[in-house]
């Protein structure tokens, strides 16, 4: 029988839901966990950085690395993770795009280190503990994986779905590898797959999720809410709109889309109506747009690291 | 070292049928105005992606100009009404980013208004060089992690 192929699986800034959401492969998992051999999984097995330093070059067949990068250790440990792999993926849309902790991006490193020493907490070593266990430096900015290594593939989602795990670890497990970039996720978008309707009505309205009791069928955009179907990736089996909710993004944006956020911009513009267009309507267009009240955080809810450049700041 | 004056740089997407026909008015009427805009004439302000707007800040525009049809005018019908929804909504976008809003600025100019032109282009200019040039954050690896501070309670 030829050698079980090596995997890690690392955790960054991440909220560990990419750790779990291999439990949701249900029985499946144990046939993977049965074909490859753990090589480092803090989250499930008890291996130490130390354990990887030891390894050969490129002798882990491939690292899953979910989480932003945030500090200095984390920027410290993919690179050592990148060194011992011969693939690296990057694992969820933290360290694909930067994901939800990547909206800090819009406060500079002073203003979330203040703000975190106000509420009381410093990053200095515990009491009695050496300068050693002191928590590792904070990063100016949180970035993707992408930013500091090489990637091979992408598995998106917040957290991946299991359809997406199983592209993946069909290909790890066959030998038979997409070409380097590929992104484990449709090229169409999310709408293609959606079971609701989409008229492409105009947007007459704006509202949020729990202002709305949504009609079970018809397309979530037409019934007003901010659903990112029209330019996110599908894949994921568009879980969130069959459940009332409108889609947020978590795949990321489909290589036609390009930048989410512009491209929302750029649908919503054209949809948004009050009454028949003119300057009349000028006014009333405007409060049906201010009705979405974050763009920022609406669009780029998973992706700001990727794709906003803010306006510079004096103190960062 | 003396200083010289800042001189805000505009990428100006004009529309064919109105705004560009605006400013070709001004210039054959010889009116005064100054030359920081870079025109890019486009078929129809409706056109105009809020990628292309982002692309030209991207590229070290310190403002982006937008010109089109009067409402009512507009050669493709409503392009231009689309295109004052889009700039509302990615002006609250910028303000979000921390890039001032009046970045941006839509004007109607017909293709009679050359002296509109001419007073809209100085103000923008004028406003521009209030805000000062516009700054992008860059992601700067080479910039070092924070350093631990001092032990607690020691
Ligand atoms: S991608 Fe989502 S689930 Fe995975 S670590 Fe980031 S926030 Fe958590
Ligand atoms: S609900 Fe969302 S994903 Fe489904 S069709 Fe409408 S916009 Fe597309």
């Amino acid at each position: 029988m030829p050698p079980r192929p090596r995997i890690a699986v690392y955790w960054t800034g991440g909220c560990g839901g990419c750790d779990v959401s291999f439990l949701e492969l249900g029985p499946a998992l144990l046939d993977v966990l049965a074909q490859i051999e753990i090589a480092f999984w803090p989250a499930l097995v008890d291996t130490k950085r130390s354990d990887v330093e030891a390894l050969a070059p490129r002798s882990i067949a491939a690292t899953l690395v979910n989480g932003t990068l945030r500090t200095e250790e984390n920027v410290e440990m993919v690179h050592l993770l990148r060194e011992k792999s011969e693939l690296v993926v990057a694992f969820g849309a933290c360290a694909y795009q930067g994901g939800v902790p990547g909206l800090a991006n819009l406060a500079t490193r002073d203003e979330i280190l203040r703000r975190m020493s106000g509420n009381g907490f410093r990053p200095s070593p515990p009491p009695g503990g050496e300068a050693e266990d002191a928590p590792p430096g904070l990063l100016p900015q949180a970035k993707s994986l992408a930013d500091e290594i090489t990637v091979d593939y992408v598995v998106p989602g917040c957290p991946p779905m299991p359809p997406l795990i199983g592209l993946l670890l069909g290909a790890l497990l066959s030998g038979d590898l997409p070409a380097p970039g590929h992104v484990f996720a449709h090229d169409k978008a999310l709408c293609e797959e959606c079971p609701r309707t989409r008229e492409e009505r105009k947007l007459t309205k704006v509202v949020r999720p729990h202002e709305l009791v949504p009609d079970p069928n018809v397309c979530l955009l037409d019934q007003g809410m901010i659903c990112l179907g029209p330019v996110t990736r599908g894949g994921c089996g568009a879980a969130c709109p069959k459940a009332g909710m409108p889609c947020t993004g978590c795949v990321g944006p489909t290589p036609n889309a390009g930048d989410p956020g512009l491209a929302m911009i750029s649908a919503l513009g054209s949809l948004a109506r009050a009454g028949e267009e003119g300057p009349g309507a000028f006014a009333a267009e405007d409060r049906l747009l201010d009705a979405l009240v974050d763009p920022l955080g609406t669009f780029y809810k998973y992706s700001l690291p990727a794709y906003v450049r803010t306006g510079k700041r004096s103190d960062r | 070292m003396p200083e010289t004056p800042f001189e805000p740089k505009i990428v100006a997407f004009l529309c064919r049928w109105c705004a560009g026909a605006g400013a070709d008015l001004a210039g054959t009427s010889r009116i005064a105005y100054p030359a920081n805009a870079v025109p890019i004439r486009v078929n129809c302000s409706g056109r105009v992606e809020p990628e292309w707007v982002m692309e030209a800040f991207r590229s070290g525009a310190d403002g982006v100009f937008i010109g089109g049809c009067h409402p009512g005018d507009c050669h493709y019908v409503s392009g231009n009404y689309k295109t004052r929804r889009r700039i509302y909504l990615l002006k609250k976008l910028l303000a979000e980013m921390g890039i001032e809003p009046e970045r941006v600025r839509l004007e109607w100019v017909s293709a009679t208004e050359g002296a509109k032109y001419a007073r809209v282009m100085k103000e923008f200019v004028a406003e521009l060089k209030r805000l000062g040039p516009l700054h992008l954050e860059r992601e700067e690896k080479t910039m070092p992690a924070s350093p631990v501070l001092p032990r607690v309670g020691s």
